[in-house]
């Protein structure tokens, strides 16, 4: 399906079109990997609404990117329960070997690390989101396999095809 | 032994699969429902069982669905608030997770009491796993007539549709997921009109919590008084808590209302780090004012732990141990909210950045002489002053904290460092 | 009613109520920033909490609705805690940059914390600062992020009001900026109504930046002179020179809404064509002379001619007194009824007067568009008449108006609309009869027989859903207004179509509905021009100028002067005139035909033909190239005056600067050019002929200048209805498949005022051709395009817009571009008018002769050129 058949597919669910500015920003990521402005330009036509409705959205939830991510975007939480449970280390730790800091994206766009609010999965704090997956009960060592893992995911998928890179599997 | 309810299935190998669901007496409910009672039976069966929100605010739900308008031309909306922000929570996302058939009824049962043809279910964007197993869910459900027009044979019909969050803590407050459903940014409304009357495009709308719903196929199967029976009568019913923080056995647990907060954190639990002691717990998620070590006899449901002047919240239960610095567990909390304000209203947009200016001063050991009264200041101006209940929930954390480890904040300010570190 | 204690004092109030209004009925003043009156409270500010007993917490005035028996206090300790600490939070980010603020000494927050805040701030952290430079949203929107308080004011009055939805906030909490679509408003309004809610100085005026502090600002409140909406506005001069517009939340029938030609359009007193000097013509050039010279000049030119016709043309765009003293100058010092005040049509006055007298009603537009209906003919409001858009919007959003909408053009307010029927250009006439028919129909046994005779008993329908839910609507209300574009009146079926609007008018009352009408006009005092009897036909009160002899005498008696019987021309009749050489002297003020007539070489070879050509205005306009003497006038804010508006409601014009240069007052001018023919018109000051206007017209009779307060006054209507006459309906329109022209105002120009507006023109600098997403693309032309659009007559070249709600074959061309020369494309008596659109190629140049004919800037303006 293109991007406008899923998008006039989300907006089938409501009776406003503008209800599904939000599921077609999700789906123009998707298919983008972030939201520059031809991007949302082009959702309010699909969607006959009006652009700064579109570009509010945009910028208020933090899902949405308007600017471009690495191929792995490291969400680590640093919640209370993740904070007290050592997530400080980690993004330290991840900082170090990344050699970035957070809010940034390692030169070989390959990683972008944020530190993020609660993930709802305190039960195995600390926790980071890549992609769709958590990854719970992280010390170092567990944090180093991940990247050892997703460097070598990275490796097999084609170079800087960012779109082409399949989601780390479950 | 307590015999779990909600979470019966949890553990069960493919918990999330209809054939699951079906073996453990799934959808009897909603059949039931269907051929035994109208609509303002089950409304009324509800009201009987005394349940009560189980998203934060203990809001009566029979009460809440009561309010729904019987007539107008206007469509009937349900929401499900499952957009689980709460810092601490975990409960909605395991119930989508391993159980989703348990929400997808108790959607179609509480749409039949209020007459809603349409459900959406607001789920957290983060949250890619529970969303596939709930599209997983509502698809085989409707598959076998669960779901659709004519629900088994009835003149019943019912549509639920996922709607996506995108990261923003505040759509889970009810009116603020209405904006955002509507695709406006998640501002919250003004009430009155409550949503019961003008919601969801303008149209009567219920909001209910993941677990409140997931509560009512089982007060249609057992009854009322059943679901009464268990924990305060005031506030019954199983409850789920979910533990986290600096303890032996984090986890989700299933439990009576109303269970001394103690017994759940040492008992089941399995109570501090070794070599560490509680120094204070936090029971309803961030929101919720924490609780200092010697209070920790407290009931947990909603009227004992508003008389000891905290809430029960979304009871994320958070153990702090004695090994933590106050004013960081603080300073982390009013950061939290100072991120998530909407920027609506001036006492939480402006005062939670005030708030964390002077917070993140004295964690770092910049603090002066006066701070904490200004602190105090900002709390007395945010609280009661906001638009919803984000202000106020940092504000009552805040002053808890203050009230309750005034000393660790004033030490970090006279020796200027963090004593812990 | 219920009754409310506020400090003490009890009041009863409609059920509804907030408490805030309550209170402001008792003059107990409660602090607000995020409540504007017009919208629906936010309540989000949190400075109008109030106590109220029963409740535990305080509550936001602005959004709490009184109860029966409810008691509040305003003026508590803990109140006034609160608002010094919602303000000391406030203040926190806030750059306290006030020195060099554009809003300081006018700004909210500053009163604000003089009134309630705290004394001093234990605020020291560092502050929040989003942009260290301030953005430049647009040409004529500033903004800093820095300063904005976050009471969302300007994004709702851009959605809520003015419906652009150009403006919105971006990012959340702390982070929360109001801002246009990836940081612009390039292609908004550029209404600045943001700017003027705006309580802080983040929105601010661009052209207005750092020109003055408001304390040096001598302020003139005043009319708008670029419609007939006739917004109140305050202008801002220092020193005499014109600075900024701005409006106020308590005047006018638009509060505090402008739209952008108000706001930024004013500019054009000081625009660089205005005449200097009085000029002549010298061997073929105009040369600047004195004003004794050019007296000299004309003397001798008037005698030369004095027994030959003579014609006056004025512009509707001139105050009242103005209008009423030149119809004067003309009937008794050059003794003719030839007088008009437009050249864009020719007004059917048997078929108009009746309307004007008998259904035009003279009431506020707030009242008027309350009606269960509202139907909108023809034009396109949104940019004909902003302001007036911006209420319909609020009557169909908020007090439960059937908006419905019939026109060629489309508009922004379609959308607001429960019916928006689309006919085909120029088919506003057959549109009006399916309706009535329609109606006719519906209404069955409820109309007279011999209504349905002339009628005809079936609807002419197009046979669509919209003409059916259209005339339900119609039929269902208690009530129905008809607003009417004055532009109906350009096309050679402008008779049939008020023919069909009195039809449609007659059936609604034989039916018993409330009804009302008014004309939407582009000309901010159209409705004065007709009332001053700057017409042919007319006399002043919309008398008839030759079949009512009693009513001519009695004028007559009270000018002191012998009003002329003999039928009087229309502008179009008097071309006719100079093209066969009967015409002497024809006078023009404040007019430019040579640009607005439709047919430009018409026109042009009859100003040519006539003997003498006085053009008095000030500006040098295409026409002013073509006469024989120039004399320069004062311009809008250099005279006082009345305008009455299209709800008939006559307003003060005050004078804000003197006449630029060498200009005199119109009416001065008006005395030397009598004194000329050795005569003089009595009275001669505006004050004492507004008196006369208010002894002689019957609708303007008891109105005294002191008693047009801040919001003027209403005229009265005219005479009772007349006896109910019906016209058969238009002969079906024949189906033309290609192309229609049709003009109209765009929002940014009506009229050569706003085209001689700097502002503006950066605004809107370039002209464009309209058309439907479909013609274009079987044209194969796109958006941004050049196309050449060429009639039978002639052909222009502009920007293609792209409008994908236009309906197929509709092209449309602001009028008021003088670059492009529009009329000379136009044909006299046709309209719309048949064209193609093709593309344009680089290398493609009009080809010349069948181009616009040579310019008369070349000819006249060497003179010109030398700027006297
Ligand atoms: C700031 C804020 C955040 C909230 N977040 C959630 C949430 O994540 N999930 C939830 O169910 N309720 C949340 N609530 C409570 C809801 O507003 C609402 O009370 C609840 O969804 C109603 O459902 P219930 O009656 O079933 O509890 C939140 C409330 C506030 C004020
Ligand atoms: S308290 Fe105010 S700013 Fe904070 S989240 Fe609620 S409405 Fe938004
Ligand atoms: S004016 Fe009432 S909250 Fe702003």
């Amino acid at each position: 399906m293109s991007m406008r058949e899923k998008i006039e597919e989300a907006a089938a669910r409501y009776p406003d079109q503008r209800s599904a500015i939000m599921p077609a920003l999700l789906i123009a990521q998707q298919e983008h990997g972030h939201l520059p402005g031809p991007v949302l330009e082009e959702v309010a036509d699909i969607l006959g609404v009006e652009r700064i409705w579109v570009y509010e959205l945009a910028t208020f939830y933090t899902l949405f990117h308007t600017v471009p991510v690495g191929m792995f975007h490291l969400e680590l939480c640093d919640n209370v329960s993740c904070m007290l449970c050592g997530s400080e280390a980690l993004l330290k730790h991840l900082e170090e070997v990344l050699g970035i800091e957070k809010g940034s994206t390692t030169p070989d766009g390959l990683f972008t690390l944020s530190t993020v609010e609660c993930l709802g999965a305190c039960e195995m704090a600390p926790v980071m989101q890549v992609g769709d997956d958590y990854h719970g009960n992280l010390d170092v060592g567990r944090l180093d396999a991940l990247l050892a893992r997703l460097r070598a995911e990275a490796g097999q998928a084609p170079g800087d095809d960012i779109a082409a890179a399949a989601p780390p599997g479950e | 032994m307590f015999e779990p309810v909600l979470l019966k299935n949890i553990d069960v190998p493919d918990g999330h699969l209809l054939a699951t669901y079906e073996a453990g007496g799934g959808y009897q409910a909603l059949a039931k429902a269907l051929r035994e009672h109208t609509p303002d039976e089950v409304v009324e069966l509800v009201k009987q069982s005394n349940l009560r929100g189980r998203g934060g605010a203990g809001f009566p739900t029979g009460m809440k669905w009561g309010f729904v308008p019987k007539r107008g031309d206007k469509p009937k909306y349900l929401c499900c608030n499952a957009d689980e922000g709460e810092p601490g929570t975990f409960k909605d996302r395991i119930i989508m997770e391993r159980d989703p058939h348990q929400l997808v009824e108790g959607l179609a049962v509480s749409a039949y009491a209020i007459g809603a043809e349409t459900a959406y279910v607001y789920v957290r964007g983060e949250y890619v796993k529970a969303i596939r197993r709930l599209e997983q869910a509502i698809a085989e459900a409707r598959e076998k007539g669960y779901l659709g027009d004519g629900v088994l044979g009835s003149d019943f019909n019912f549509t639920i549709h996922i709607h996506c969050g995108a990261g923003a803590y505040i759509c889970g407050e009810e009116t603020a997921m209405l904006e955002s459903l509507e695709g406006k940014r998640a501002q919250p409304r003004l009430k009155p009109p409550f949503p019961a009357v003008a919601g969801l495009y303008a149209s009567p709308t219920v909001i209910n919590n993941v677990e409140t719903l997931a509560c009512v196929p089982h007060i249609v199967m057992r009854g009322p008084h059943w679901f009464r029976a268990i924990g305060p009568d005031k506030s019954p019913g199983p409850k789920l808590y979910c533990v986290s923080g600096q303890v032996k056995k984090p986890g989700l647990y299933e439990l009576p209302m109303g269970i001394p907060l103690r017994e759940l954190v040492e008992d089941h639990a399995g109570g501090p780090l070794p070599g560490r002691g509680i120094k204070a717990v936090i029971p309803g998620g961030v929101s919720a004012p924490i609780i200092p070590r010697d209070g920790l006899d407290v009931g947990m449901d909603f009227d004992s732990l508003a008389a000891a002047g905290s809430m029960l919240g979304s009871a994320g239960v958070i153990v702090v141990d004695d090994s933590t610095c106050m004013v960081k567990v603080a300073t982390r909390i009013i950061e939290f909210f100072h991120h998530e304000s909407c920027g609506k209203c001036t006492p939480c947009r402006e005062g939670l950045n005030w708030a964390v200016k002077v917070l993140r001063r004295i964690e770092a050991g910049e603090g002066a002489p006066g701070d904490l009264e200004q602190l105090d200041k900002l709390c007395k101006g945010i609280f009661g002053n906001t638009f919803c209940a984000l202000g106020d929930g940092a504000a009552m954390g805040l002053r808890a904290a203050l009230a309750h480890f005034r000393d660790e904040f004033a030490a970090h300010i006279d020796e200027r460092r963090c004593p812990f570190h | 009613m219920v009754s409310i204690t506020i400090d003490g004092q009890t009041l009863e109030v409609e059920a509804g109520s907030t408490v805030l209004q309550a209170a402001e009925r008792l003059g107990i003043d409660i602090p607000t920033f995020c409540y504007l009156k017009r919208l629906p409270p936010l309540a989000s500010c949190r400075m109008c909490l109030v106590e109220i007993e029963g409740l535990r917490r305080l509550q936001p005035s602005c959004a709490t609705a009184v109860t029966d028996g409810m008691v509040v206090r305003t003026n508590t300790p803990l109140i006034e805690e609160t608002r010094s600490s919602m303000l000391d939070m406030l203040l926190a980010n806030h750059p306290l940059d006030c020195p060099i603020c554009d809003k300081g000494g006018e700004c909210e927050l500053q009163d604000m914390v003089m009134a309630y805040g705290p004394r001093k701030s234990e605020f020291r952290d560092p502050k929040r600062v989003f942009h260290s430079r301030d953005i430049r949203l647009s040409p004529v929107v500033i903004m800093n992020v820095n300063r904005c308080i976050q009471c969302q004011r300007c994004v709702r009055m851009c959605e809520e009001v003015v419906g652009a939805v150009a403006l919105g906030t971006v990012e959340k909490g702390m982070d929360t900026a109001v801002t246009g679509f990836e940081g612009s408003l390039a292609t908004c309004d550029q209404c600045g109504n943001c700017i003027e809610v705006c309580p802080v100085g983040a929105l601010m005026s661009f052209p207005y930046r750092y020109k003055a502090r408001p304390w040096d600002l001598a302020e003139t409140d005043t009319i708008c002179p670029h419609c007939g909406t006739g917004c109140q506005l305050t202008v801002g001069a220092r020193k005499g020179e014109f600075m900024r517009v701005r409006s106020k939340e308590e005047h006018g029938v638009n509060r505090e809404t402008l739209c952008v030609r108000g706001r930024f359009g004013l500019d054009f007193v000081e625009s660089r064509d205005r005449i200097k000097r009085p000029m002549v013509r010298r061997d073929g050039a105009l040369v600047p002379v004195s004003w004794e010279e050019a007296g000299d000049y004309l003397r001798r030119r008037l005698a030369a001619v004095e027994n030959k016709a003579a014609g006056g043309l004025a512009s509707a765009c001139l105050p009242n007194e103005v209008l009423y003293q030149f119809q004067k100058l003309m009937r008794t010092v050059f003794r003719t009824n030839n007088i008009d005040c437009s050249s864009r049509w020719s007004v059917p006055f048997d078929m108009l007067g009746p309307l004007l007298t008998g259904f035009y009603t003279r009431a506020s537009l707030h009242e008027v568009i309350g009606n269960d209906c509202v139907l909108v003919v023809g034009g396109n409001v949104t940019e004909e008449n902003p302001v007036t858009e911006y209420l319909l919007r609020d009557a169909a959003r908020r007090r439960q108006t059937a908006l419905l909408m019939l026109s060629a053009r489309p508009s922004r307010l379609d959308a607001d609309a429960r019916v928006a029927l689309r006919v085909p250009p120029g088919g506003e006439a057959p549109g009006l009869a399916a309706v009535v028919g329609g109606l006719a129909a519906r209404a069955g046994r409820e109309l007279p027989d011999d209504a349905f005779a002339t009628i005809g008993r079936s609807a002419v329908s197009f046979g669509s859903e919209g003409s059916d839910r259209l005339v339900a609507a119609l039929k269902e209300g208690r009530s129905a207004t008809l607003l009417v574009s004055i532009g109906l009146l350009r096309s050679p079926e402008a008779r049939a179509t008020l023919q069909q609007l009195n039809n449609l008018l007659q059936v609604l009352r034989l039916l018993g509905k409330d009804v009302a009408m008014q004309f939407l006009f582009d000309r901010a005092n159209q409705m004065g021009a007709w009332d001053m009897g700057v017409l042919p036909e007319a006399l002043p009160g919309l008398l008839p100028a030759t079949d009512d002899d009693a009513a001519r005498a009695a004028l007559g008696r009270a000018w002191g002067a012998e009003i002329p019987s003999e039928p009087g021309a229309n502008f179009d009749a008097m071309l006719e005139l100079c093209d066969v050489g009967r015409m002497g002297a024809l006078y023009i003020v404040g007019s430019d035909p040579l640009m607005t007539y439709p047919d430009r070489r018409i026109v042009q070879m009859a100003l040519g033909a006539a003997d003498l050509l006085i053009v008095q205005d000030a500006f040098l306009t295409d026409t002013a190239g073509l006469a024989d003497v120039v004399l320069p006038a004062a311009s809008y804010g250099e005279e006082a005056g009345t305008f009455t508006n299209n709800e008939g409601r006559a307003q003060k014009l005050r004078k804000f600067r003197n006449p630029a240069f060498e200009a005199r007052g119109n009416l001065e001018i008006f005395d030397f050019v009598a004194a000329l023919r050795h005569q003089t018109l009595q009275p001669s000051t505006q004050g004492e002929i507004f008196g006369e206007i208010a002894r002689v017209v019957p609708t303007y009779q008891g109105l005294t200048q002191d008693g047009l307060g801040a919001d003027g006054a209403f005229t009265k209507a005219a005479s009772p209805p007349p006896a109910g006459a019906f016209f058969a309906p238009p002969p079906t329109p024949k189906v033309y498949d290609g192309l229609m022209l049709v003009t109209g105002d765009c929002l940014f120009h009506n009229g050569y005022l706003s085209e001689r507006s700097e502002i503006l023109n950066t605004v809107a600098d370039d002209p464009y051709v309209e058309m439907s997403t479909q013609d274009a693309g079987q044209l194969d032309v796109s958006d941004g395009d050049q196309v050449i659009v060429r009639s039978a007559q002639g052909e222009l070249k502009a920007k293609l817009k792209v409008n994908r709600r236009f309906p197929g074959g509709l092209v449309f061309v602001p009028e008021n571009y003088r670059a492009l020369r529009l009329n000379s494309l136009m044909r006299r008596g046709e309209y719309p008018c048949p064209v193609e659109v093709l593309k344009a190629h680089d290398t493609f140049e009009i080809a010349p002769g069948s181009g616009p004919p040579a310019s008369p800037e070349d000819l006249g303006q060497g003179m010109a050129g030398g700027s006297p």
